[in-house]
């Protein structure tokens, strides 16, 4: 918890610093007697970093913790597969503007069934594709969200 | 009664708007059940249809969906001893026991009585205290709004937060959020870098789903659960006489401190559950039953939780101030229509707000009659492959968050925020001060700057109302008693590992 509220207090120091130096580079725009549009961030800024120097004398004044247990295998395969699964969610949203929703959508659902614990192919094909023509036919024809046709562009609504 | 209360109750009761009470409790009920779930995922897998939807049906299904969830968390806390919800914790101290001895559908019948009673105790609270709350904040000046929304803002953070200062450096990083965009007064555009997109700022619903969303799909995967089978058997659920004597004291005392704490901005649910069960523990004869499988244990702190659905949306809808996530979508959900929250709400279109409010007992009593008639199928619905039922939540955030604005650019948001929220969680920083921010903040500079305008920089306006100072003597009453018991908490803590 020391460590974690250091990170997070010099963190947020160096955020609030820099939103300190772009609040300083907003147009000043003001009447006489009234507070401009720097006004509200600058209060943000000075909060910011007081608290954050408030955590990060008391993080600094806790006694030093005892070394914590290393983390077991099965604990590093579930970060493991969460990391993949973040990296797939971002892989995701990169390609869908490109190719599509359905396109994009059906092998990111395959990869998520998999990590998920998934492993019968015919379950996994078929929910993933399944999954996906239903959740666009329901919110193309159903409530009329246009959603990214991409490569489909000449074949699907 | 009321011209507009007759209007409202009409349009609750049209077909389409019942059926969309229906459906939103069917799918609560579904949510708050499943073990990983909560309430606020529920709301963005169904958010995407509110966007093309009318105002009142959206609602109605938001509305079924916050009772039925409510309600929901109970059924895994009973059969699992998993609650589905944070609000049904207290409720597995009786009901699993109840289940262990063969009595699960009898623990399942009063947890859905104890919930109705609930429920329908905190609509009658909502139909005569809103209406004359939204009059007094009719008198609220600019100076008055402001201090109101701070007090909103620094109650949530000391209920929100297990640190205090972690939960003012939530609230302040949404407020630095919140500035992004055209300042609320000038309409200058502020730290948009040239982008076209960021000019009408960080949608919250966006923020929100990333913020909510992403962190638990990782909890999710990190967690391992499969999606225990519920494997007991369920003879009647409905209550017997003698569990609906039992059962009249605590359900009234849950009722009561629901409804109470639900009025409160950030008390919530499980707050509310733990103190009623504590209340009936208190005043009961046998008070060592409790923790053993009692039927009042069960009953006060479902009660309590669907009590707090009632409370949660007076200060909503009176005042415009969220007083947990499920009513800040709420909110967000009504701007979308064009609709914004507080006292004009019921001057202006008073038959929409009383239509919310009819909206909200119809989901109370779908909630009976679908948890009565439909825990059999509910139940074996527990047992969802979690391999399907992730991947469509992650897709349908997507969806959610592109559908907003049809905008690619929202669903890079909703990921940066997932970063941000997955980020907050490694750090022990609670994200709902932030979200609350994100609501609250457009509204707290506005009301600020224009004040300091009308008293040409003069800050002694805001001590000069008696209202605004009222609330801003609470706002420091509340820091000050968060940081007490936040001390206190350090020092037993210090206490327990040294002993």
């Amino acid at each position: 918890m020391r460590r974690k509220n250091i990170i997070a207090a010099v963190v947020l120091i160096a955020c609030a610093i820099l939103y300190g130096v772009l609040t300083a580079n907003l147009p000043t725009r003001t009447l006489p007697n009234t507070p401009g549009p720097s006004f509200f961030p600058w209060i943000n800024t000075v909060i910011i970093l007081a608290l954050s120097a408030w955590l990060l004398v008391q993080a600094l004044r806790q006694p030093a913790p005892a070394p914590a247990p290393a983390p077991t295998p099965t604990g590093t395969g579930r970060n493991r597969r969460a990391v993949w699964a973040l990296a797939a969610f971002v892989g995701y949203l990169a390609v869908m503007p490109g190719l599509g929703f359905i396109l994009a959508t059906a092998p990111f659902f395959a990869v998520m069934m998999v990590l998920f614990g998934e492993r019968r192919p015919m379950w996994v094909g078929g929910g993933a594709v399944g999954t996906t023509v239903l959740l666009y036919a329901l919110f193309r024809y159903g409530f009329g969200v246009i959603l990214p046709r991409g490569l489909l562009a000449g074949i699907v609504a | 009664m009321n011209p507009d209360a007759l209007i409202g109750l009409a349009q609750a009761s049209g077909f389409l708007v019942l059926a969309s009470t229906g459906i939103g409790v069917f799918v609560g009920l579904l949510v708050g059940m499943i073990p990983g779930m909560t309430i606020s995922t529920g709301i963005i897998v169904v958010l995407p249809a509110t966007f093309v939807l009318p105002a009142d049906i959206s609602i109605a299904l938001l509305l079924g969906l916050y009772v039925g969830g409510m309600t929901g968390g109970s059924f895994s806390a009973v059969l699992l001893n998993i609650p589905g919800t944070p609000s049904a914790s207290a409720t597995a101290l009786d009901g699993f026991p109840m289940a262990a001895r063969g009595e699960a559908g009898r623990a399942l019948g009063i947890a859905i009585t104890a919930s109705f009673i609930g429920g329908l105790f905190s609509f009658l609270c909502l139909f005569f205290i809103a209406p004359l709350l939204a009059d007094v904040a009719l008198e609220f000046r600019t100076e008055d709004m402001f201090s109101l929304v701070f007090f909103g803002l620094t109650i949530i953070c000391s209920f929100a937060a297990g640190s205090l200062i972690k939960g003012l450096l939530s609230a302040a990083l949404g407020l630095a959020l919140v500035t992004i965009g055209q300042d609320p007064v000038m309409g200058t555009q502020r730290f948009t870098f040239g982008q076209a997109n960021l000019m009408a700022g960080v949608h919250f619903l966006t923020a929100m789903i990333g913020l909510f969303a992403i962190p638990q799909l990782v909890d999710n995967l990190m967690s391992n659960q499969t999606g225990r089978q519920a494997q007991a058997k369920l003879t009647s659920v409905l209550p017997r006489l003698s569990d609906l004597k039992a059962i009249r004291m605590p359900v009234f005392i849950g009722s009561m401190t629901g409804a109470f704490l639900g009025m409160l901005p950030g008390a919530g649910g499980p707050i509310a559950a733990f103190i009623s069960y504590d209340g009936s523990r208190k005043v009961s004869k046998n008070p060592e039953r409790f923790g053993q499988g009692c039927a009042e244990g069960v009953a006060a702190p479902e009660s309590a939780n669907n009590a707090v659905t009632g409370g949660a949306l007076i200060p909503m809808m009176t005042l415009g101030i969220p007083g947990d996530p499920v009513t800040a979508i709420l909110i967000g959900a009504l701007m979308i229509h064009g609709l914004a929250p507080g006292p004009l709400l019921f001057m202006e279109r008073g038959d929409f707000a009383y239509g919310v409010i009819f909206s909200f007992f119809w989901a109370n009593i779908f909630n009976f009659i679908i948890a009565i008639l439909g825990l059999r199928v509910l139940v074996k619905l527990l047992a969802t492959p979690r391999a399907l039922l992730m991947p469509t939540i992650a897709v349908l955030c997507v969806i959610g968050s592109y559908a907003l604005r049809n905008n690619f650019f929202d669903v890079y948001v909703m990921l940066f925020f997932g970063f941000v929220g997955l980020a907050m969680r490694w750090l022990d920083m609670p994200v709902v001060p932030m979200l609350l921010a994100l609501v609250l903040g457009g509204q707290l500079e506005e009301h600020l700057r224009v004040a300091l305008i009308a008293s040409k920089g003069d800050v002694s306006i805001f001590f000069e109302s008696p209202i605004s100072f009222t609330f801003l003597c609470l706002s420091v009453l509340s820091i000050v008693w968060s940081l007490k018991s936040n001390r206190n908490k350090i020092a037993s803590h210090a206490k327990e590992s040294n002993p």
